[in-house]
């Protein structure tokens, strides 16, 4: 079965109908040269096997070339281009093709003057008939199948240099080797003889000798272990067997584990057989990839044993094709140093996935870790650069570098990491599902830093009433953690946006990479709640977005945000206001905070801000309940 | 003036048609030396000649020439080489007189070749750096439609989907000093044959996926060639005999699982329930998202694709490594109702598992992030 290609795929597909991709004209036209001999000397010159599946052009140039000679004036019937320009084509590369001739033809090369098609020819036939006395008499004469490349160069490319692999030959019942190419002394480093006549089973990982054996066993066909590609499924072992299944019932795909020497040529291998138990296995595997066809071979030429009596031994015979050693070579945007570790987080900021070796740097176990938001972990000078790179990388299909910032370790102590960020699109659905990170350590903080730290979360604390009798911890995690919420909303709010495909013409306010963090507290201190008026303005922003989607980057935004009202006072232009200054955070609604519940519910409201977005005004109703 | 005129023409077109004689029977002389059967000789235009032997210099020189590389030098390529040849003599040969054994031996190493091929399940290919396919093996007309003469010589560009190109273009890019770099892509080509096998008129063509994997190299002497030696597999899925270390799964085109079999749970631990809806990509390993990126784009636009190793994380502890072989089909599960090109699609995946279980140690993390996953996605 043939999967088509699948015709909803955004790819542009040529149509491969009677067009065709290309015009027909494009195609090579490769008949007789126009101005040669009329049909009656060489007939047979005539057809060009091109020519036969070409276009009905191609057949009517010939009709007419055998007739005319210098003359123009022909009747034409039907053509795309004037005789004249495919007579010229044809000509042109007639021309490219002798000159590329007379560039592989040594005896054309330190000539002055470019030769003329005659002689590079005759120095062709020279050339070849040169070539010839040198090689293998195989292609000399034409009573066995010739073909362009001898035998055994054909063996030589294909083993040695294309496929690097080897071909083997193995008995069915007893798992002996009957036949092993030589290419596979370069692979394994065993030679012929240590390996012909050998049971396989002596050179296969001990955990995948079953996988083998199954391979080996089943001669039949065997049904039940077949799917049927048309519908994903297993065959129903009751399904008639169609004849074209027969032949590929004998097809084997597997992958295994061979044993392979480290040094070549080593006889004491051929004398420490596996079987003879050692304690500790120290041999090395690479993994292989065979394919190929059961065979039933004629016993008497391949059994030495000579076993006369069986008919036919099935053997399968295989081609091996190793697996690069080792892990696959890293990505390069990832880093694989053992001072560095990687993780994965959703597109919020929540890891996902951390490497063991984070624990090494990080102090936490990847369990303590998961689930939480990275922003909790992050030094509080750094919250909103990182937050600006979080939302350069949702909408960059580029890796986004970060500055040094400062991870908090589980001792409380901070080190330095520096990353670099990579966001993940689903090729399908064309959104991002989650970003990778690779971190790399810079320094290990001192720990003079904690001091320093705890002074400042203090200065944090007292300067931002929104949490005043919580403690250092929880209070600021939650709170940084809502950075990454609000970030990833904006992400899956602009998909929305597009899915539903509004009419606005303003262009995307989130799609700038210049924009940063909501949470930016505006020169302007307005009686609004800072925090409110900035999710409010985001979500205006939302509201009035156009389709523009994610990648879009546009750094003015106009009017019809500021005109939305009072919450617009806050609205952040791009480039107004440069940092994240937590300090200067007003939140002056929310200053009569007194008890945890209510610091809990704004947050909690924070956290849970519905995608869903209403007119411009609604915020500006909003009713903060204290 | 007339006379004079029309005796001039006449002597001008005479001329001309002993320079096209004399030019025929050149090519004649060079059909003659190349190695191909007398019925593919007789059907050959002057520039296919040129075309082929084109490809028996290019193939010649690759093949016994020098190479840059002390790599290569390690390997020393003959022409006419027959240490494995002896081997087959070996094995196949009862052992016959001189003549006789040479001539079995000949007959021989032609079924070898084709045991080969047969195996490989695809067909050789050798390019060099512009595009030019200077050598095809025989089979590929069981591939494409084309026989090896209608095709040798000509440009791959010009039997390849568009959208291919760049990639096939960055592919083709040899350096001149490293040889030997490997190569693994998926490309779709035209093939001339139709669902019965037959030939077909090329303009009818459709896409056939092939996967192409192999090696650069390199010839520094006697003139520089440089190229790539390929062998092109389709990608059949169908009738892939299941062992135990194998199972398929299917996906939405996104890459959420739709279904596994019961092989997938026992291999890995995860109940069908517990994984449909789950992304592919939230149950390997981090490192391997390229891998898998790859992958899928592969599927999205070939609607075929090889994997290559990525690791799978198991319930549990651990992760094994797998290769995936999968294919955009036909959602069989939809509803009858629309047939024909409007039918949903999905991915079938058939995954070998390549090694046993690895990376106890992360045991503990798995376990929680699939608790944190879970939690996360029924928000």
């Amino acid at each position: 079965m043939r999967p088509q290609p699948p015709s909803g795929t955004p790819a542009p597909v040529c149509g491969m109908s009677a067009g065709g991709c290309d015009g027909a004209a494009d195609w090579p036209a490769d008949v007789s040269d126009g101005s040669s001999l009329p049909a009656v000397e060489l007939p047979r010159k005539r057809k060009g096997d091109m020519e036969e599946r070409n276009s009905t052009d191609c057949k009517m140039e010939d009709d007419l070339s055998r007739s005319e000679e210098e003359d123009q004036q022909v009747k034409i019937k039907c053509f795309r281009e004037p005789h004249r320009q495919i007579e010229k084509r044809r000509r042109d590369k007639m021309n490219n093709l002798i000159d590329e001739l007379s560039a592989m033809i040594p005896a054309c090369q330190p000539m002055v003057q470019k030769p003329d098609k005659l002689t590079v020819l005759r120095k062709a036939v020279q050339h070849l008939k040169a070539l010839k006395v040198g090689t293998s008499s195989a292609f000399a004469d034409s009573t066995n199948k010739p073909s362009i490349l001898p035998q055994d160069d054909f063996r030589q490319l294909l083993l040695r240099q294309a496929a690097d692999g080897f071909m083997l030959v193995v008995s069915c019942d007893r798992a002996k080797i009957l036949f092993i190419s030589e290419s596979v002394s370069k692979i394994l480093n065993f030679s012929l003889l240590e390996l012909t006549g050998q049971s396989l089973f002596d050179f296969i990982h001990p955990k995948d000798i079953n996988k083998v054996k199954e391979q080996l066993s089943s001669w039949e066909y065997p049904q039940e272990h077949m799917i049927d590609a048309a519908t994903g499924l297993q065959v129903q072992t009751d399904a008639p067997i169609k004849p074209t299944h027969l032949s590929s019932g004998a097809w084997r795909s597997f992958f295994c584990r061979m044993k392979y020497s480290r040094v070549a040529g080593k006889q004491e291998e051929k004398h420490q057989l596996p079987c003879t138990a050692k304690k500790k296995d120290t041999s090395r595997y690479c993994t292989l990839h065979c394919t190929g066809y059961m065979r039933s071979c004629p016993s008497s030429q391949l059994d030495s044993e000579g076993d006369a009596e069986t008919p036919s031994l099935s053997c399968l015979v295989m081609l091996c094709r190793p697996l690069p050693h080792g892990s696959p070579e890293p990505p390069k945007h990832i880093n694989a140093k053992p001072s560095a570790f990687v993780t994965r987080c959703a597109i919020d900021g929540k890891f996902t996935f951390v490497e063991q070796q984070a624990t090494t740097v990080i102090g936490y176990l990847p369990q303590e870790v998961l689930g939480t938001s990275c922003y909790e972990y992050f030094h509080q000078d750094d919250l909103q650069h990182l937050a600006e790179k979080h939302r350069q990388v949702l909408r960059s299909k580029e890796k986004i570098e970060t500055q040094c910032y400062k991870f908090k370790t589980k001792y409380g102590s901070y080190v330095s990491l520096q990353s670099q960020w990579f966001s993940f699109t689903n090729p399908w659905t064309k959104e991002v599902e989650f970003i990778v990170s690779s971190n790399r350590v810079m320094s290990r903080g001192p720990g003079h830093i904690k001091d320093e730290e705890a002074g400042r979360l203090k200065a944090m604390q007292e300067e931002i009433p929104i949490i005043p009798s919580l403690s250092n911890g929880v209070g600021t995690m939650i709170y940084a953690g809502s950075i990454g919420t609000q970030i990833a909303n904006e992400l899956i709010d602009s998909y929305s946006r597009v899915n539903s495909s509004p009419s606005s013409g303003a262009s995307s306010p989130f799609g700038s990479t210049n924009e940063k963090c909501p949470l930016v507290s505006p020169p302007i201190s307005t009686s609004t709640a800072a925090i409110g008026a900035s999710v409010g303005c985001t979500k205006v922003r939302h509201s009035q977005a156009s389709s523009g989607g994610g990648a879009a980057s546009s750094s003015s935004q106009p009017d019809s945000r500021t005109a939305a009202g009072a919450s617009s006072a806050t609205a952040d232009s791009s480039g107004q206001v440069s940092q994240l200054d937590l300090d200067g955070m007003v939140v002056p609604a929310l200053s009569s905070f007194s008890s945890d519940e209510a610091a809990m519910a704004v947050i909690m409201s924070l956290l849970e801000t519905e995608v869903n977005v209403g007119q411009p005004g609604d915020y500006e109703d909003l009713h903060w309940p204290f | 003036m007339t006379a004079d005129k029309e005796k001039r023409r006449a002597i001008s077109r005479e001329a001309a048609r002993r320079r096209r004689r004399v030019e025929s029977e050149v090519f004649e002389d060079l059909s003659r030396l190349l190695p191909l059967q007398q019925s593919v000789r007789d059907h050959l235009d002057k520039p296919s000649v040129i075309r082929l032997t084109l490809s028996y210099i290019r193939m010649h020189t690759l093949l016994t020439g020098k190479t840059g590389t002390k790599a290569e030098a390690s390997h020393k390529v003959k022409c006419g080489q027959v240490t494995d040849g002896q081997m087959v003599r070996h094995e196949f040969n009862g052992g016959c007189g001189e003549e006789e054994e040479k001539e079995k031996y000949d007959a021989d190493a032609s079924e070898e070749t084709n045991m080969y091929l047969r195996i490989l399940e695809g067909f050789l290919m050798v390019l060099s750096t512009e595009g030019d396919m200077i050598y095809l093996s025989e089979n590929v007309s069981k591939y494409m439609g084309l026989t090896q003469a209608e095709l040798m010589g000509h440009n791959i560009f010009e039997f390849s989907h568009p959208c291919d190109h760049e990639e096939l273009r960055n592919n083709l890019r040899v350096t001149a000093v490293w040889s030997g770099e490997k190569r693994d892509f998926v490309m779709r080509i035209k093939s001339a044959l139709t669902h019965r096998g037959r030939s077909a008129n090329l303009k009818s063509a459709t896409w056939k996926v092939l996967h192409c994997q192999g090696r650069s190299k390199v010839c520094v002497a006697p003139s520089s060639v440089s190229c790539l030696l390929l062998t092109c597999q389709p990608l059949p899925l169908s009738h892939t005999l299941l062992s135990t270390q194998t199972f398929t799964s299917q996906h939405s085109m996104d890459m959420r699982f739709t279904y596994c079999d019961q092989r997938m749970t026992l291999l890995l631990g995860y109940s069908t329930e517990e994984l449909l809806g789950r992304s592919i990509y939230d149950l390997c390993h981090t490192r391997d998202t390229n891998c898998l990126t790859k992958n899928h784009f592969n599927l999205c636009f070939k609607s075929q694709s090889v994997s290559g190793r990525y690791r799978m994380l198991v319930r549990g502890g651990g992760y094994v490594w797998v290769e995936s072989h999968s294919a955009v089909i036909p959602n069989a599960h939809s509803s009858k109702s629309r047939p024909g090109a409007n039918q949903p699609l999905c991915i079938l995946c058939v995954t070998y598992v390549l090694r046993c279980v690895c990376g106890l140690w992360f045991k503990a993390t798995f376990t929680v992030s699939t608790h944190f996953i879970e939690l996360y996605l029924s928000k």
